[in-house]
């Protein structure tokens, strides 16, 4: 349904209709705003928790925080696609942190490993899977030419762990094991992955105006 | 720690939106939202910047269940408020959202004088009325003896001929909203504040009603703008 960040703002004229009517107590809406918009949230959800029925009982509390909060959602200020995401986003890796107070994180799986015989065993652990990984998500993300150029500028090991980061909702340490790097080395790569996407995205969006203009 | 420094801000919305930050970190950066501008708007511009990465991600769909579930939750929510009227948090939130400005320039003018003041109140167009109409508030003045209310659109307001805006008085402990009089069209309104109907009222908002107002005294139709002050 979501495949390319271009429609992201391609699909918020609806949605932030559907929002607002929401926002008003309109069930129709919301529940129009839910078959458009929730086979996405779970998908967001399943990748960072995989466990099927604590993703379902997340989803669950995202629609329901999303009908409380439809009312305050602001189209002028943040596009409801990225809000949505972003709330479904947050109680996902809120409940990962729950049930890790300390991290445990699954070994790599090496390339042509054998992950997928396993149903338990979840393809996504496995970065170098081919069934799309992290990695392969990220340069699956395209439309936005911006987004993509600005991905491929970063390095190989950049890219990685803020897939993972990003993805999976690891934090800085379970990173760290799952690339067998140390915590210091990869809370500098993502530091400056961070820093590089940011000054490449604005830098692409001031290109992108002055053509408009 | 100074939180409304740019680049720390800066780092730590990329950190949160990321997702990299530990339990207590998490709740640490959320408990500071709120009441850091500079924050908020790093943690969006963050949200905005990488939320679109999701979208490669294949959808699943959800097993039918969830929606049911969702769905007897809100039907169970529903029930509890009592009412004809049953979303009055709609108007805590709309009125959080639009009372900053309003709470400042009443603070503003209070603070000068040590008669009281008129208090200015910004009520700032909501979702309903940017769809509609030209997304200018409404400003209205509540004389320093709470006796008289004067509301003014910045730009007049379009609206269909048999419809009405109605002004209303929402009580801060979230009891029925006291109607305050229909607005003319265009020009704006003088209302004459009877009794205590602002007694323990922290919001102002106008819905669009039927012409001549709601025929039940409780609001029916959109709410387009919402103000939130302080006597």
């Amino acid at each position: 349904m979501v495949k390319a960040p271009t429609d992201w703002s391609a699909r918020s004229h609806d949605l932030a209709r559907l929002l607002a009517r929401a926002g008003l107590g309109d069930r129709a809406a919301f529940a129009t705003l839910y078959e458009q918009t929730s086979s996405h949230l779970f998908a967001v959800v399943l990748r960072i928790n995989r466990d099927r029925a604590q993703a379902e009982d997340i989803l669950q509390e995202v629609y329901v925080n999303v009908w409380r909060a439809a009312s305050s959602f602001d189209a002028a200020q943040s596009q409801p696609l990225t809000w949505l995401t972003s709330i479904a986003r947050n109680r996902a890796i809120d409940s990962l942190r729950r049930m890790h107070s300390q991290p445990q994180v699954r070994s790599v799986v090496a390339a042509g490993g054998d992950a997928r015989d396993s149903e338990d065993e979840d393809v996504y652990d496995t970065v170098a899977d081919d069934a799309p990984g992290p990695l392969e998500l990220l340069s699956r993300a395209t439309g936005a030419r911006s987004l993509e150029t600005c991905m491929e500028q970063l390095s190989a090991s950049q890219r990685q762990s803020l897939a993972l980061a990003f993805f999976q909702g690891l934090s800085h340490a379970e990173v760290a094991a799952q690339m067998r790097e140390p915590l210091g080395t990869i809370k500098s790569w993502l530091r400056r992955s961070l820093v590089a996407l940011k000054s490449c995205l604005e830098a692409a969006a001031q290109r992108d105006a002055k053509r408009a203009g | 720690m100074d939180y409304g420094k740019r680049a720390l801000a800066e780092a730590l919305a990329a950190d949160y939106v990321l997702g990299t930050m530990r339990a207590g970190a998490r709740r640490r950066f959320e408990a500071l939202l709120p009441s850091h501008v500079e924050l908020r708007r790093a943690t969006a511009a963050w949200q905005e910047r990488m939320m679109p990465l999701t979208a490669s991600i294949d959808p699943v769909q959800p097993p039918g269940d969830v929606w049911r579930r969702i769905s007897d939750r809100l039907d169970r929510r529903k029930s509890v408020v009592a009412g004809a009227w049953q979303r009055l948090s709609f108007w805590r939130s709309v009125s959080a959202f639009a009372g900053v400005a309003a709470i400042a320039l009443a603070v503003l003018l209070a603070s000068p004088r040590p008669a009281a003041p008129p208090v200015v109140v910004v009520l700032a167009p909501t979702e309903a009325a940017a769809s509609g109409s030209a997304a200018a508030p409404i400003v209205a003045s509540i004389s320093g003896d709470g006796a008289t209310l004067v509301t003014r659109p910045i730009v007049p307001v379009a609206l269909r001929p048999d419809r009405s805006l109605e002004l209303w008085a929402v009580p801060r402990d979230g009891t029925a909203p006291r109607s305050l009089g229909v607005l003319p069209s265009g020009s704006g309104a003088t209302v004459a504040i009877r009794g205590k109907v602002l007694a323990g009222v922290d919001t102002l908002a106008v819905t669009v009603e039927p012409l001549g107002g709601s025929p039940s005294g409780a609001p029916t139709g959109p709410i387009v703008y919402a103000g939130k002050f302080s006597l």
